[in-house]
């Protein structure tokens, strides 16, 4: 990487096109008196679309983001959002990112159109374009007749609805969300993972998603980020960390003993595993003799599919954990830099 | 027929036959003007302004803006009132009414500086403020100008309403500049009075998110030290007893057991008070009095609640700007501290 | 035997039932409470864990009331949802000082174990407010083993742990609920639920809507169709051998294969293969879509 990581000083800077990553970071550090080291070295490049951060405990990750945003200094290292210099370019760099932070932010006594177009004066908006967006974002992210009543009253999920509309309402082209779904029961997190997810997709905005939940990363992320002690641990799409196997997974309501018995007869080497079988998988003709065997049986098939590697997997301290005994060994992957 | 909308990050993907249209409402790109930190600090600014006077909050928050503003105005209405009736101007411009003027400052401020600052603090909305394109110091500063302009309406309107009560009823145009001359000095004293209650009382109100916690240690600071000072005052001065010649008007009886003296007078004793050099000092316990200190070195002449500052007039100026320089230093160092993303 | 009972339980405050008419049992393992916001799942836990008293109905723990009954103590420990912790002691500090509270014979020694149990041995000495969210979650838990209960109560536990700490106190969880243990879990990240309890108790608007295994509970719900995604050699085809038996009411083609509709779930599933094997259709894929916890629950919270 020996291209310069941002545009030079007076340049301007904004789309980011296919190639260049939305956040970049070259050896950053970031230490306290302590001594506590928040970043070591960290380097990570992320791409457009919707990318996933995870495992950073809370001073990493808070860290990393006040200095992306050009509000701390780091110890060393470099550091770049959107192509521009976070130290150099902080202004401009908040002007295009917006931030919905982790914790309760807003005010009780006033309206959610009244916050989010004042927060829009806030991100340089004229008086008029801050009201419409306003407006927009309200409406984009589900809030209808509600956003003239005092953000006091509002429920939990409605709250993180307007702490994301007031991010939008700058039009970003980065948006960081810090645990969106905390506090918010499995409809609300539903309809927020959704929510999310059509922004990556139809609004043109990259996303980066600070959360602990894997499973939720794994349902509308592109990528991943994994920071562990201030290091890069590792950064990949999911699809690569969730690779299917050549290991076939089948579940049977009821005659699991029979099926493992039928599948041994037929030479696949079957073994069991929780409530399903696995064998593994050498060639379509697995899915053919297992077909036949369930057939044959008249058993009751309630899933058939090949092994995915997880995310979860990543911290798991023991490679080739209890949770995935695959038949034949499996090398652990090295830690790689995406 | 099948339509396509093809909405992707805002493109217009209008669909339409003679039949029907339909629009598209995705997702829009803003690509107007952006304007910069100067603007987002005045829109932030007139903000807080109308905070400070309970604009766009509801009823109940104009109450004390409102109560304090018609009080305050009181004596350039009775002013006008007396000067219609052709008699002198009441109330001067540099004092105006100067124990009035310092409870419906000490009222303002304490209720509404936690407006400004202590609403936003106990909701932890800075983050918000600080991950856009302003700079950590640009909050306090936006803050400071409205309420210094909120405090400073306050004061010198009432002042302007006095002059404009007076000229109004004078005829020569030597009388009207006379008013004139006399009214500037006033303003400047309005305008410290302006600037160092709303830095004070920002500062004071900046310390907690809790409006009771606020809107109480501001009043308290004032009120005390406002009291303390006129006791010490009143203690320090010490008694002085002077002979004086007294010529009773004619008819009237003499004065019992009065030695005579030249020319038909006679003697009395009168017992005056006389400042110390401590009176002269304990002035800068309170910021008002402090403020008056200022004037009078400044060659303020109307009588105020200092009874003259001797030779320490400097030292008045300096405590001024002590008093500044902290308030300032002490909102600096809070929002240094405060947000943490 | 510590099994937690609920009998009939109601509890109201003036006009607002918060918790309606409740009898359930939660025996030894793993059983995850689940609700929407506000549908009473705090209550019942404040009702076993004491705190609160029954308007109606009894709650008991291994047999004895909770309400006013500190015995209850020795037998239950509870990790509540808010920030419970003196943050200006450290962290061995807290749990030993409950330790002493629960007046153990062995309080050091306790609360040694304890601390180890949850991994903060190396964070012990520090005081509670340079803790990380899910630091504190630990030692909260540490507090509430340290008299080794039999029952244990978790209020979103897992509130603010990153990734490796979450997989730490499920395999704990999942250990001490195989030792016999009774273990009450109210969370709202069902995938975690999914793997951690064997049964949840699923309460909406103050009524337990359903008990039990969540596979069955789906089983139950026969009106709703089951629904399928089968990826084969060719959809169509298997898709219209489907469509022609009984057990099976629509068939989709969809970009990630035939998503088919299935009123009687028992018998496609045992039709299924043996269909496609008549026509030499090979199969690739079968997935239940609407069998997990997230669809179960979904579907009680919404009738």
């Amino acid at each position: 990487m020996s291209a310069p990581l941002t545009a030079r000083a007076g340049e301007p800077f904004a789309e980011p096109d296919r190639g260049t990553p939305v956040i970049e970071t070259r050896a950053l550090t970031k230490r306290y008196p302590g001594p506590v080291t928040a970043l070591d070295a960290l380097t990570v490049r992320v791409e457009p679309g919707i990318t996933g951060l995870v495992g950073a405990n809370g001073a990493g990750k808070s860290t990393l983001i006040k200095i992306l945003l050009g509000l701390l200094e780091p110890t060393g290292g470099q550091a770049a959002v959107l192509g521009g210099d976070c130290q150099r370019d902080g202004e401009r760099i908040r002007a295009l990112t917006g931030y919905m932070p982790e914790h309760d932010c807003l005010p009780p006594d006033v309206t959610a159109t009244e916050f989010v177009t004042h927060l829009g004066r806030m991100s340089g908006l004229p008086p008029t374009a801050a009201k419409e967006r306003a407006a927009e974002s309200l409406r984009h992210v589900g809030l209808y007749e509600e956003r003239y009543r005092q953000i006091g009253t509002y429920s939990t999920g409605m709250k993180q609805r307007v702490k994301l509309a007031q991010a939008l309402v700058g039009d970003p082209r980065l948006l960081l969300l810090d645990e969106p779904t905390v506090g918010l029961d499995p409809a609300g997190r539903g309809s927020m993972l959704e929510l999310i997810a059509r922004i990556g997709a139809e609004f043109g905005i990259s996303i980066v998603v600070a959360s602990h939940l894997l499973g939720e990363i794994e349902r509308i992320c592109d990528h991943l980020v994994a920071i562990e002690a201030g290091r890069l641990l590792r950064a990949d799409t999911i699809t690569s960390m969730t690779q299917a196997s050549q290991v076939l997974l089948i579940e049977v309501d009821e005659g699991t003993d029979r099926l493992l018995a039928e599948l041994a007869r037929r030479g696949l080497e079957p073994r069991a595993y929780e409530r399903a079988v696995l064998v593994r998988l050498d060639g379509d003709e697995t899915y053919d003799a297992v077909r036949d065997a369930v057939a044959d049986l008249g058993l009751p098939l309630n899933r058939l599919e090949q092994r995915r590697r997880r995310v979860e997997e990543l911290f798991r301290d023991t490679q080739g954990s209890q949770d995935d005994p695959m038949p034949g060994s499996q090398t652990p992957e090295a830690s790689h830099v995406g | 027929m099948s339509v396509d909308q093809g909405s992707r990050g805002g493109s217009s993907g209008l669909a339409s036959t003679e039949a029907g249209v339909i629009h598209d409402i995705g997702y829009r790109r803003y690509t107007g003007r952006r304007l910069g930190r100067a603007q987002i600090i005045r829109a932030l600014f007139w903000h807080s302004l109308r905070s400070a006077y309970g604009l766009g909050r509801g009823a109940k928050a104009k109450i004390v803006p409102v109560f304090t503003f018609v009080i305050m105005c009181l004596p350039a209405i009775v002013n006008a009132v007396v000067i219609a009736r052709g008699q002198p101007r009441l109330v001067p411009y540099d004092t105006y009414a100067n124990q009035l003027r310092v409870v419906v400052m000490i009222i303002f401020i304490a209720a509404q500086a936690p407006e400004l600052v202590s609403r936003d603090l106990r909701s932890h909305v800075l983050p918000l403020y600080f991950c856009r394109p302003l700079r950590r110091m640009d909050y306090p500063v936006a803050k400071l100008a409205a309420f210094i302009t909120a405090c400073l309406a306050l004061i010198e309107i009432p002042l302007l309403l006095l002059y404009v009560g007076t000229v109004a009823q004078v005829h020569s145009g030597s009388a009207v500049w006379a008013q004139t001359r006399a009214l500037i000095p006033g303003l400047l004293v309005g305008l410290m009075w302006a600037v160092l209650l709303a830095a004070i009382g920002l500062a004071l109100a900046s310390m907690s998110g809790r409006r009771a916690y606020a809107t109480g240690s501001i009043a308290i600071y004032f009120f005390l030290t406002w009291i303390l000072s006129g006791i010490l005052i009143a203690v320090t001065q010490r008694n002085v007893m002077r002979t004086v010649l007294i010529k009773p008007p004619p008819g009237a009886p003499a004065p019992p057991g009065a030695p005579a003296g030249p020319g038909g007078t006679f003697q009395a004793h009168v017992i005056t008070q006389v400042p110390t050099t401590a009176t002269h000092l304990v002035g800068l316990v309170s910021p008002f009095t402090t403020l008056d200190g200022v004037r009078q070195w400044l060659g303020g002449t109307s009588t105020g609640p200092v009874p003259g500052v001797g030779s320490y007039g400097a030292l008045y100026g300096a405590m001024l700007l002590v008093l500044i320089a902290a308030s300032l230093g002490g909102l600096a160092s809070r929002y240094r501290k405060a947000s943490t993303l | 035997m510590s099994d937690i009972e609920l009998r009939s339980v109601s509890r109201w405050y003036g006009n607002v039932v918060a918790v309606n008419d409740i009898t359930m049992t939660v025996g030894e393992g793993v059983t995850g409470l689940l609700g929407p916001n506000g549908a009473g799942k705090s209550t019942v836990l404040h009702l076993i864990a004491g705190f609160l008293a029954p308007s109606r109905g009894e709650v008991t723990v291994g047999g004895r009331p909770t309400w006013r009954n500190p015995g209850i103590y020795r037998t239950v420990g509870l990790v509540p949802e808010r920030d419970s912790v003196y943050a200006f002691l450290t962290g061995a500090e807290f749990v030993l000082a409950t330790a002493k509270l629960h007046e153990l014979a062995d309080p050091a020694g306790a609360a040694s174990r304890a601390i180890a149990i949850v991994d903060m041995a190396e964070a012990q000495d520090r005081r509670i407010s340079t803790y990380s969210k899910g630091m504190r979650q630990r030692i909260k838990v540490a507090a509430a083993l340290v008299h080794d209960p039999q029952v244990l109560l978790l209020d979103e536990p897992f509130n603010g742990m990153d990734p490796r700490q979450r997989l730490h106190m499920m395999d704990l969880l999942t250990r001490l609920g195989a030792e016999g243990r009774t273990i009450l879990l109210s969370s709202h990240i069902l995938e975690e639920v999914e793997q951690l309890a064997d049964t949840i108790q699923v309460i909406v608007s103050g009524r337990l809507a359903a008990s039990g295994d969540f596979r069955a509970i789906r089983r139950l719900m026969t009106s709703r169709p089951h629904v399928f995604l089968v990826r084969s050699s060719d959809d169509r085809l298997l898709g219209s051998a489907l469509i022609g038996r009984p057990a099976v009411t629509g068939v989709e083609l969809t970009t990630g294969g035939l998503q088919v509709r299935a009123s009687d779930f028992g018998a496609f599933s045992r039709e299924l293969a043996g269909l496609a094997r008549d026509r030499s259709i090979r199969l690739r894929e079968l997935l239940p879509e609407d069998e997990s916890l997230e669809s179960v629950f979904a579907y009680l919270v919404e009738s």
